[in-house]
């Protein structure tokens, strides 16, 4: 703006050397008029608060859902396309699956509804028939087998109702079995249901396919790309089979929890924008009012630039104490949030991610100050020292 | 060589009416170092124009300007700054001082932005004023006296060619104004030329000449006995000095 000023304020060194007197001249402008500083402060300290503490809010929310979905995303099921006239799947479908998908675990599953009972209770339960259930299941009592050979591996849901647990006996379709374990409860959905099942080894099945495969991948992305092979591959010539994503799914929680972080960024946006424009007030109402004093600066020879980063720096520090004063209330509130809401996982709040929210925050305080300033400071720079003069 | 030289300068604004205003009607001005000049004349004769244009804070609308023999008619906005700063000294009738600053900062802010500090210099002004007891104070604690000496060290601090005074006296009493005109004579010994635009009799005591404006009208603007001064050997010398 002012080359004329000389060279040898050139380089970054002279650039932050300009800077200090411009800081120190616009922290005692500010503590002249200290009610309407401390206000200006308080608006960009609540605008930071709203945004930082709205931004983990939803940030926590879509952690703790995440948490709670767990590891829904890792397992695609693969049932016989009904459509397509195909009841179940061979094995040489199940063949076809496994090499599609490659390292996955590929569980087929027999499927049959049968009566089970228990000593003085009973229930109609899916029944299937797996070999490998230790690759798709964690059991809560007893052991998983690596081969299903014998007994019943019974789901969480129909061990409670019936009262049974590993060591009794069941009932099934009138034999007599052993339960040899019992299933973690699910935490998922899944048309699998296995908290309502009963599982037998392949053998109790006389079927000649199988009505469901499951597909276990190490993590959501892994079951996408799993899915997607099984698509290209198996259908490829015809539609063979149906899938049952849960990626698909965690994917639009995913969305719908990013969707609303943003709203609630948005809703703390606001509130940082009317902060802005309280110092683009705060801004305008001392420059006009200090409108001679920077007509004499600029009189006695003080650059447009200088003048500029006095005021900008005003700004700038009311942009950053209000930053700072929010920053430090959202983390208490955070903290007493955690302290007084045993539901809100420690963990969660303490996620790094939030940490982001809280740069965030701050940045756009120290942002909203600049940007506010820049007007009332371009245009007290800019004005003729000699129209500043004359009153 | 005259430290600040107006030729034939015009200044018209543009009036409520179909006609300019003509505050400054072909002037010719100018000081030599370590001349006391004031500029007299009725309110809306012009005088705060011709100090305006004067200390850079204004541009003729015609005519040529020069600053130390360096002709500084045309000057970006920057530039202007610059020259002001490093040439021209300013007292004004409301002393002008920043409220927030100490007597010391006051003095030393013309050279804030600069590197290094001012801070001895500007100390020592005021000191050389008579203000060694009051460096850090406020210009609130300080009495009217005390914050046009401030004043004038400020314009000082820079070591200028010229000193623009507009009604330096005006907001003092007659013993005060007095003591204000005593240390303008101090500064115009140094070789510093001072103009001072007043309604104050008193000044015309002080000063080794007075200079009439009516009307935009200057009368008795150049020195006696030089009332010739364009299209010499010394104006194309200046006028190339300009260009540097």
């Amino acid at each position: 703006m002012s080359r004329a000023d000389g060279p040898d304020r050139a380089g970054l060194g002279g650039w932050l050397r300009g800077w200090r007197p411009a800081v120190s001249m616009a922290a005692r402008n500010l503590r002249r008029n200290r009610v309407r500083t401390a206000l200006a402060v308080l608006g960009v300290c609540i605008g930071v608060l709203a945004v930082a503490a709205l931004g983990i809010f939803g940030n926590v929310l879509a952690l703790g859902a995440a948490d709670a979905i767990g590891d829904i995303g890792t397992q695609v099921v693969v049932s016989p396309n009904n459509d397509a006239g195909v009841d179940s799947l061979s094995d040489a479908d199940v063949a076809d699956i496994r090499r599609a998908v490659g390292s996955p675990a590929v569980v087929p599953l027999y499927s049959d509804n049968a009566v089970v009972s228990a000593q003085n209770d009973q229930q109609f339960a899916t029944v299937y028939g797996v070999e490998e259930p230790a690759l798709a299941f964690e059991a809560a009592e007893g052991r998983l087998p690596e081969r299903h050979r014998q007994g019943a591996i019974v789901g969480a849901g129909v061990a409670e109702d019936l009262g049974v647990g590993a060591g009794d006996t069941v009932g099934i379709a009138g034999r007599q079995v052993r339960v040899v374990a019992v299933l973690v409860e699910s935490q998922t959905f899944s048309p699998v249901a296995p908290d309502d099942a009963v599982f037998l080894p392949e053998s109790a099945f006389s079927a000649d396919g199988y009505g469901q495969v499951l597909v276990v991948a190490e993590s959501g992305e892994a079951a996408r790309t799993a899915a997607d092979d099984i698509r290209e591959q198996v259908n490829a010539r015809e539609e063979r089979v149906d899938l049952f994503e849960l990626a698909a799914i965690v994917d639009e929680v995913n969305e719908f929890f990013g969707l609303l972080s943003t709203f609630l960024l948005g809703l703390g946006a606001i509130s940082l924008v009317v902060a802005g424009v309280s110092i683009l007030n705060v801004m305008l109402m001392s420059t006009v009012e200090r409108r001679e004093e920077i007509g004499v600066m600029r009189a006695v020879g003080v650059a447009r630039r200088d003048v500029l980063r006095v005021l900008l720096a005003e700004a700038g520090l009311i942009g950053a104490a209000g930053a700072a004063a929010g920053t430090a209330l959202t983390v208490l509130l955070v903290a007493g949030l955690v302290v007084s809401t045993p539901e809100v996982d420690a963990a969660l709040a303490l996620d790094p991610t939030n940490g982001y929210y809280l740069l965030l925050a701050l940045g756009f305080g120290v942002g909203v100050g600049l940007v506010s300033g820049a007007y009332p400071a371009w245009k007290a720079a800019n004005e003729r020292p000699v129209e500043a003069l004359r009153s | 060589m005259y430290s600040v030289e107006l030729r034939g300068v015009t200044k018209r604004y543009p009036g409520g009416g179909a006609e300019p205003v003509v505050a400054l009607d072909d002037v010719g001005f100018a000081v030599e170092p370590g001349e006391f000049v004031a500029v007299v004349g009725p309110s809306g004769s012009g005088k705060s124009t011709l100090l305006n244009v004067l200390g850079l804070l204004d541009d003729p609308t015609a005519g040529q300007r020069l600053l130390d023999g360096t002709d500084v008619t045309d000057l970006s906005v920057a530039e202007r700054t610059a020259a002001r700063k490093r040439s021209i000294g300013f007292v004004f009738q409301d002393f002008h001082l920043l409220p927030t600053l100490t007597a010391v900062e006051n003095v030393a802010l013309p050279t804030a932005f600069d590197p290094g500090d001012a801070s001895d210099r500007a100390a020592d002004l005021l000191t050389r004023f008579g203000l060694g007891d009051r460096l850090d104070h406020e210009p609130s604690e300080l009495s009217g006296g005390q914050k046009q000496r401030v004043a004038i060290a400020r314009s000082l601090i820079n070591e200028p060619a010229v000193l623009l005074a507009d009604e330096p006296t005006g907001n003092l009493d007659t013993e005060t104004g007095e003591s204000i005109l005593a240390e303008f004579e101090r500064v115009k010994e140094e070789g510093v030329a001072v103009v001072a635009v007043t309604h104050d009799p008193l000044v015309k005591e002080y000063a080794d000449r007075v200079v009439e404006l009516t009307d935009g009208v200057l009368v008795g603007g150049v020195p006696a006995g030089d009332e010739t001064p364009p299209e010499t050997a010394r104006g194309a010398e200046a006028a190339a000095a300009g260009d540097r």
